[in-house]
């Protein structure tokens, strides 16, 4: 692409420093790191299980360590985080109508958060 | 401040902007002018202030001055702000103000921006009749329903002013980026039901370089003079571009 002449300043990898929307979206994204710690443990989990009784002891032992227990709690508030951040995003999306009727934003972002809460207390009426 | 206060008060405020004279200069350099200001005084005031009264070799552009032709955007205090459309009143200490980021500067606040006129154009944003069907050109007026328009309304009060290009990183990192308003515009288009060109733009907005380029940073969507809200059609574009994917799928 041809450009006719003129300055030009390319964007270094702070960027993201250079204002606070630019901050929140980067927290946004970073919130998979500890959702791929969560995933991985999980993932342990299933292999130690097929592996046998004492390596399911063994990394049930691994999963209460207080730094695991941690790291797995921040991944919670992470997606949590996400949760809130995609849900407001979704209507601009996904914009739904009934008929004519644009059904407004603030009633899809609580209709997901009801979702949520629902699927909640589902799992715990099952496992509780 | 009252407005009585400032009529009475002979106001002054300080503008730091970033001048770049190619004949005289190899890099831009910041230069800070001293101008009247009171209640009504925008961006573009000032600039026009300091061309008549102090320097007349400042350079930028302006047509309208009431946000409607799109060509004064510059930066402020790093943010893309229309000039005809921002006013002094609403910030305190010095200003600065900078060319639209992530296009190269041509002379002191203006910018080239062919590629983003090239990537507005790629598009094809024009309504594009059924040439598959060889439905003749009607003579008749294509009529549409208000709900027919209310589908793409938001998306065509775009002014072309490109604010939302310097508020994107991703473009700021890969100028072929076709960028929010392109994206927009394209949407803009499949969505009225006049046209039957989507399939057309498809093959090149479901890609890389089209809507997937985007992240979702929502940045194009704050600064948008016109509440066009252009991360929406992209991201509404993503939808699409998917559906058209799964599609060519199953039809093998
Ligand atoms: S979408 Fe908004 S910010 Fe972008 S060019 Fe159009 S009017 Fe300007
Ligand atoms: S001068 Fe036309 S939009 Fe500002």
């Amino acid at each position: 692409m041809h450009n006719k002449a003129g300055f030009e300043k390319p964007l270094n990898a702070l960027w993201w420093l250079k204002h606070r929307f630019f901050k929140a979206y980067m927290l946004r994204e970073a919130t998979v790191i500890p959702l791929l710690f969560f995933i991985g443990c999980m993932l342990a989990g299933i292999y130690s299980l097929l592996q046998g009784e004492n390596q399911w002891l063994a990394w049930l032992g691994f999963m209460q360590q207080s730094w695991v227990v941690g790291l797995n709690i921040l991944a919670l508030l992470a997606s949590l985080y996400h949760a809130l951040t995609f849900f407001v995003l979704f209507p601009r999306v996904m914009p739904l109508s009934l008929g004519d009727y644009r059904i407004p934003a603030w009633a899809i972002v609580a209709g997901q958060w009801m979702a949520v809460v629902a699927v909640l207390l589902f799992f715990g009426w099952l496992f509780l | 401040m009252s407005t009585q206060e400032l009529i009475t008060q002979e106001l002054i405020t300080q503008v730091k902007i970033q001048r770049y004279l190619p004949e005289q200069h190899n890099e831009p350099y910041w230069q800070t002018f001293t101008v009247p200001m009171d209640e009504s005084t925008s961006i573009l005031d000032a600039l026009n202030h300091i061309k008549e009264e102090q320097d007349p070799s400042l350079s930028y552009r302006w047509s309208c001055r009431m946000a409607i032709c799109g060509s004064c955007g510059v930066m402020v205090n790093g943010i893309p702000k229309l000039g005809c459309k921002t006013f002094l009143r609403d910030y305190s200490g010095p200003l600065k103000i900078e060319p639209l980021a992530h296009f190269p500067i041509e002379k002191d606040l203006m910018v080239d921006m062919d590629t983003f006129l090239q990537h507005l154009t790629a598009v094809q944003p024009y309504l594009i009749p059924d040439f598959i069907n060889e439905q003749p050109a009607s003579t008749e007026p294509y009529k549409q329903t208000p709900a027919q328009l209310a589908k793409y309304r938001q998306f065509a009060n775009c002014i072309n002013c490109g604010l939302c290009y310097s508020a994107c990183p991703q473009f700021g990192l890969n100028a072929e980026f076709l960028g929010p308003a392109a994206l927009t515009l394209a949407h803009r288009y499949n969505l009225d039901s006049r046209d039957t060109g989507k399939d057309q733009r498809m093959a090149q907005l479901n890609s890389h370089e089209g809507v997937w380029g985007c992240t979702f940073v929502g940045f194009c969507s704050e600064v948008c003079p016109k509440g066009v809200d252009p991360a929406a059609a992209v991201n509404q574009g993503k939808v699409e571009a998917a559906k058209s994917t799964l599609i060519a799928l199953f039809k093998g």
